[in-house]
Parts: structure tokens; C-alpha cells; sequence
């Protein structure tokens, strides 16, 4: 008998429980009925209102401590009060991520769009994709990843929390991350991830999207992902790329990609990597006398093919895929380094 | 009283005013025998070996015992850490020269200064190290191991050491100090005062020139000390640098080359050195 009343207590729990949960969702948007108050919305949440599916990663909300801690693991590498271990002696997430949106239209993730945006607003020019917006992401360590991590890649496709973990012990060369530490950074990218407003939308797909959602219509789920760059391609490029046709030099990019990319980890003080350099003359003088090499000193060699953490030398560089740095970027930088020797 | 409080908050401003800093000074923390101003990075560790054979040329090198490879004059293995940015640890041993052999030393160094690009002009260190030669006390009362008590078995150096990067490829570092010995023979002076001079020039980004040499003021004429000088040429190839040494100096730490340089230029009694080191993140 007893039994029988603790099992409908639960059942209505239960129910009670879930009711609310989706009183709470349709409250917020059943409040939309303005397309300025659309610009605030996470784009998942508006696409799950729409019918679509959540992904594995989702969160319903973000938790301020839990951001916090995210925020932590990803700027220092661990909790700022240290109660956990760093995640890794080599390196944290920032020396291959940016935090910041990297282009101004997030459909086109392209390296030019990144250098011309990067340059406006001074972001670091990295290897590895922002961090805005991964949440948004559906697959991860897509394309030529494979070719760098073999079959550790597979479990991260449709994953991001796998994803997380693989960046933690492979690129980052650290520990395995807990489940909890996994849950904090994922509250983190939820807090930095895409919004309506990021999507740059005019008037009539605004119009158009709260009519949708006032009527349930899943029309507007094309027109939101279509906003949006859902998977980050890698493809790894030639260690001797050859020039582009009508290639005229562009020194002020070649300049920022210097300063911005090679100089975020290679800078004396930081001890990010083992070699560390300054933009004066000798450094230039090296790295011109290098170029033509097969070794980690040349330019081109170390951009499209990186190094490999050994036993002994953990750290290591992670290469720029074509969609990270093009060719015409590359020979941008080669010819500033040359520029200044 | 005043002045010292003055000094004091002069350094303070000059270190808190954020500039841009100047790294590199020189490639490690030693330059061929002594210090330099340059630190570990926090929570690095570094791993030293350092060797020098016997005299290169005189009556003891020449092709008899190739140069002096036959020879060992000392040998050194240190673990030194960076415990803070500005804070630097260390513990080595090394089979030492003349009466002081069998020798544990250690170090601490602090830097007050590091040169800025438009700032600071110079980097400051000061370092205070001590050594401790364990071997067997010796029986003659004549000689500066004629240990009694384990105190006078002790030796200090502390020194301030000042650097400018002039220039991306040259560096240079001057270095004053106080050497003491707790115990010396009959005819010599437990406290030394000294002053080095350090020249660094980099003729490309992974190789260099270097010379040091250090001139103690009040060394008790008639005995047979030298002050040491050292040339050197450094390979840098990232994570670890190699340097190589020609020197008449035969021990490898402060506590030791400075009272027991007994080696002369003139003679011959030079001898071929390196080292090399690893440094680990921890």
C-alpha cells in the first residue's frame, strides 16, 4: 500500500516537474511579440521552439557559477581557487581559441573574412575555430583532423562533450577531463553562444520569424541555419604551397598574421613553446634563411604541417587548415617576414 | 633610514609602471660560469650538466692526454626552479677543485628589475648561493679542509647582477659581490670582493659569443690564484641550449671558480667546457 502511494506521489512529482519546465520555455516566448525582442534569444532555443531536436550538449539554462568556473578552465586551466589541477602544464584553451566572434558574417568563417574582421578589432589570428558559437556547432575535429588524431576523432563528430575531452588529453596534451569540468565549459559556451542578433537579420526574416514562432511554423528553421556556419571544415594544406595566379603581396596582412598569429604563442615571456622569438632583425634573418627547409623553422612547413607532441616534447604546434589561413595569407606572411629582414 | 625608504619606493615605481619587457638578455641563467639576470619561468624546471676537462695546451694537456679530454677538471649536475617569475631556486653537485671537493651547493635568486623597452633600462638580479664540500676533513692543518666543525665548512657568494639587452644582438651584464670562505689556509682572506663583466653577441638567432670574466680586488699576493676568464660560443635550438667554454678557470660554481682559479692564460692551462640544459614545465 505504501509503495503504491510513494509511486503516485512520484508520478505526480514527475508530471508537476515537467510542467513547469515547459510552462517556463513557452512562457519566454508566448512574451515575443516584438522582432526587437527576438534579437536577445539564443538562436538553439529558438530552433528547438521551432521543432527542431536538441542536440546532446543542450543546456536549458546557464548557471552563473558554472559559467564562471568555464570560464575559468578555459582562460587559466583551472579553477581559479585551485581546487581542481590544471587541465595542462602546456598550454590553455586561449592559446589556440578566440573567445570573440572572428567574422562579422557568421556564415562566411572564411580566412579572409577572419583577417579583415581580426584586423578591425584586433583579435589573435589562431589555428583552432572561436569558441562563440561552438555551442551552435553540430560536428567537431571535422575533415583533415582525422588525418592528425586517427580514429580519436570518431566519438567527437556528433559530440561535443567528447569533443572537449579529446581537445583536453590530445591538443592540449593534458589530463581527461571530470564530468563536471565538462559540464562547466559547456555552460561557458552556452553563455557565449549565437544569438538572433548575430545573425544580422533584416526587417522582413525578423517579421517573418516571429510569425513562426507565434504559429509554430518550422519555415523560418532553414532561414536560421542558413545564417550560420554549423561545421567548421579543416582541410591541411601542401608544406610547399604554390604562389596564386596574379598573387600581389599584401604586407599589412602578412604584418597582422605575424603579430597576431605567430606572435600570440611564440612571443618572449609567455612560454607557450619552446621557441620563443621577438620581431627584430635576427628573427626575421632566421626565419628567411629557413624557408626553403623541411623542418619546424620554415614558415610554410610549420603552418600547414605543424609538429607532433613526442615523449619528452609535449608541447606542439597545431597547424593552420586552409580554412584557417590560406595560401595567399601564408605568402602574405612569408613576404612580410622577408619585408623586414 | 630616509634614503633607504626612498630607494625602496623608487624601485617599487619603477617595477609597477607596466611597460613592455625585454626578454633574453641571455639565453639561460648562467652566461659561461656565473649567473646571469635571466630567470626561469614559473614553475619551470631546469636540468644542468656541466663538464670541464683537463688543461687544453702546457705541461699538462697537449696530445698526451688529447687536449685535456682525458682529463676531468670538474663536473656539475643542478636541478634549478623557477618558484615565481621573479623567484628562483637551485641545487646542484659537483666534484669540485683543489681542497673543496665533493660539493653540494645551492642558490636563491630574486629579481628586482627587469628591463623594459621604454622604462627600466636595466635588469636587475641579486643571488645569494652557498656551498657545502662534504668530503672527509683533511689532517693537515695547513690546508683550507682542515675541517673542525661543519660550519667551516661553508662557503658564500653574493652578488647583484645588472644587465641591458643594448640591442638584439648585444648584451651586457656587469656583476659585483662578496665571496666568503668560513675556513682558508694561513695565508689567505675568508671574505673577497669581486666585480665580473659579461659580453653577449648573437650573430644569428641560435648562435652566439660570449665572454665573462670576473677580477677579485683583495686577493693575498703570493699565493697562486688567478682571477677566471672565460670565452664561449652558445647553440640555442629550443628547449634546451648548449654552450661551449674555453676557460682557465676549472670549477663550475661561483663558490668555487672565484677563490680557487689557480689556472694560467699565459701557460697554457686553458681548458675546453660545455653545458647543456633541459628545462621541463612542471
Amino acid at each position: 500500500m505504501k509503495k503504491t502511494i510513494l509511486f503516485f506521489v512520484l508520478l505526480i512529482l514527475t508530471g508537476v516537474t515537467l510542467l513547469s519546465i515547459n510552462d517556463n520555455v513557452k512562457s519566454r516566448f508566448s512574451l515575443i511579440n516584438k522582432t526587437n525582442d527576438l534579437n536577445d534569444l539564443s538562436v538553439l532555443d529558438v530552433l528547438l521552439e521551432l521543432g527542431e531536436t536538441k542536440p546532446n550538449h543542450y543546456l536549458m539554462k546557464t548557471n552563473q557559477d558554472s559559467v564562471r568556473m568555464g570560464y575559468e578552465m578555459v582562460h587559466f586551466g583551472q579553477l581559479k581557487d585551485k581546487s581542481n589541477s590544471r587541465i595542462s602544464k602546456f598550454f590553455v584553451c586561449t592559446d589556440c581559441h578566440n573567445q570573440k566572434k572572428e567574422v562579422a558574417n557568421l556564415l562566411k568563417e572564411t580566412p579572409s573574412e577572419r583577417v579583415k574582421y581580426g584586423m578591425v578589432n584586433d583579435l589573435p589570428f589562431l589555428p583552432a575555430s572561436t569558441f562563440f558559437g561552438m555551442y551552435n556547432k553540430t560536428h567537431w575535429y571535422n575533415g583533415d583532423y582525422a588525418k592528425k588524431y586517427g580514429n580519436l576523432v570518431i566519438p567527437t563528430r556528433d559530440s561535443l562533450d567528447n569533443a572537449i575531452q579529446l581537445c583536453a588529453t590530445q591538443c592540449s596534451q593534458g589530463r581527461e577531463l571530470k564530468e563536471w569540468e565538462i559540464r562547466t565549459i559547456i555552460h561557458y559556451y552556452k553563455s557565449i553562444e549565437i544569438s538572433v542578433k548575430d545573425l544580422n537579420l533584416n526587417q522582413s526574416e525578423l517579421n517573418q520569424l516571429l510569425t513562426d514562432l507565434a504559429s509554430h511554423n518550422n519555415r523560418s528553421v532553414e532561414l536560421l541555419k542558413s545564417k550560420y556556419n554549423s561545421i567548421n571544415e579543416a582541410t591541411f594544406g601542401e608544406i610547399e604551397p604554390k604562389q596564386p595566379d596574379n598573387y600581389i603581396p599584401n604586407l599589412k596582412v602578412g604584418e597582422y598574421i605575424f603579430k597576431n598569429g605567430c606572435m600570440h604563442c611564440h612571443s618572449m615571456g609567455k612560454n607557450i613553446t619552446n621557441f620563443e622569438f621577438d620581431a627584430e632583425n635576427l628573427t626575421f634573418s632566421f626565419l628567411v634563411s629557413k624557408l626553403k627547409k623541411h623542418n619546424n623553422y620554415s614558415v610554410p612547413y610549420i603552418v600547414r604541417k605543424g609538429t607532433y607532441a613526442i615523449n619528452g616534447r609535449k608541447q606542439y604546434m597545431p597547424q593552420y587548415p586552409l580554412e584557417k589561413m590560406s595560401d595567399t595569407q601564408l605568402f602574405d606572411l612569408i613576404n612580410y617576414i622577408k619585408s623586414k629582414k | 633610514m630616509k634614503k633607504i625608504s626612498l630607494i625602496i619606493v623608487m624601485f617599487t615605481l619603477l617595477a609597477t609602471t607596466a611597460q613592455e619587457k625585454i626578454w633574453n638578455t641571455f639565453e639561460g641563467t648562467r652566461v659561461l660560469n656565473n649567473h646571469s639576470t635571466e630567470m626561469l619561468y614559473k614553475k619551470d624546471l631546469e636540468f644542468r650538466i656541466e663538464h670541464k676537462f683537463g688543461d687544453l695546451a702546457g705541461s699538462n694537456g697537449g696530445l698526451k692526454n688529447f687536449f685535456g679530454f682525458d682529463n676531468l677538471a670538474d663536473v656539475r649536475f643542478a636541478f634549478e626552479y623557477g618558484a615565481t617569475t621573479n623567484f628562483d631556486v637551485g641545487l646542484g653537485r659537483s666534484k669540485g677543485v683543489n681542497q673543496q671537493t665533493e660539493v653540494i651547493d645551492g642558490y636563491v635568486k630574486y629579481r628586482f628589475l627587469q628591463q623594459e623597452k621604454k622604462g627600466v633600462p636595466v635588469s636587475l638580479t641579486v643571488v645569494s648561493s652557498m656551498a657545502l664540500p662534504y668530503r672527509k676533513a683533511s689532517t693537515d692543518s695547513t690546508s683550507s679542509a682542515y675541517y673542525q666543525t661543519p660550519i667551516e665548512r661553508l662557503i658564500f657568494t653574493n652578488q647583484v647582477i645588472v644587465a641591458r639587452k643594448v640591442s638584439d644582438r648585444l648584451s651586457l651584464q656587469l656583476n659585483v659581490g662578496y665571496h666568503h670562505r668560513n675556513l682558508v689556509a694561513a695565508n689567505d682572506v675568508n671574505g673577497m670582493l669581486f666585480t665580473g663583466g659579461v659580453i653577449r653577441y648573437r650573430f644569428t638567432q641560435t648562435f652566439g659569443v660570449l665572454t665573462e670574466y670576473n677580477h677579485v680586488w683583495n686577493r693575498v699576493s703570493g699565493n697562486n690564484q688567478k682571477n677566471p676568464l672565460s670565452f664561449g660560443v652558445e647553440l640555442i635550438t629550443g628547449g634546451h641550449n648548449f654552450t661551449l667554454v674555453l676557460s682557465n678557470g676549472k670549477a663550475l660554481n661561483e663558490n668555487l671558480f672565484l677563490s680557487n682559479t689557480t689556472s694560467d692564460w699565459l701557460k697554457g692551462q686553458w681548458r675546453i667546457g660545455f653545458s647543456i640544459n633541459r628545462r621541463f614545465k612542471l
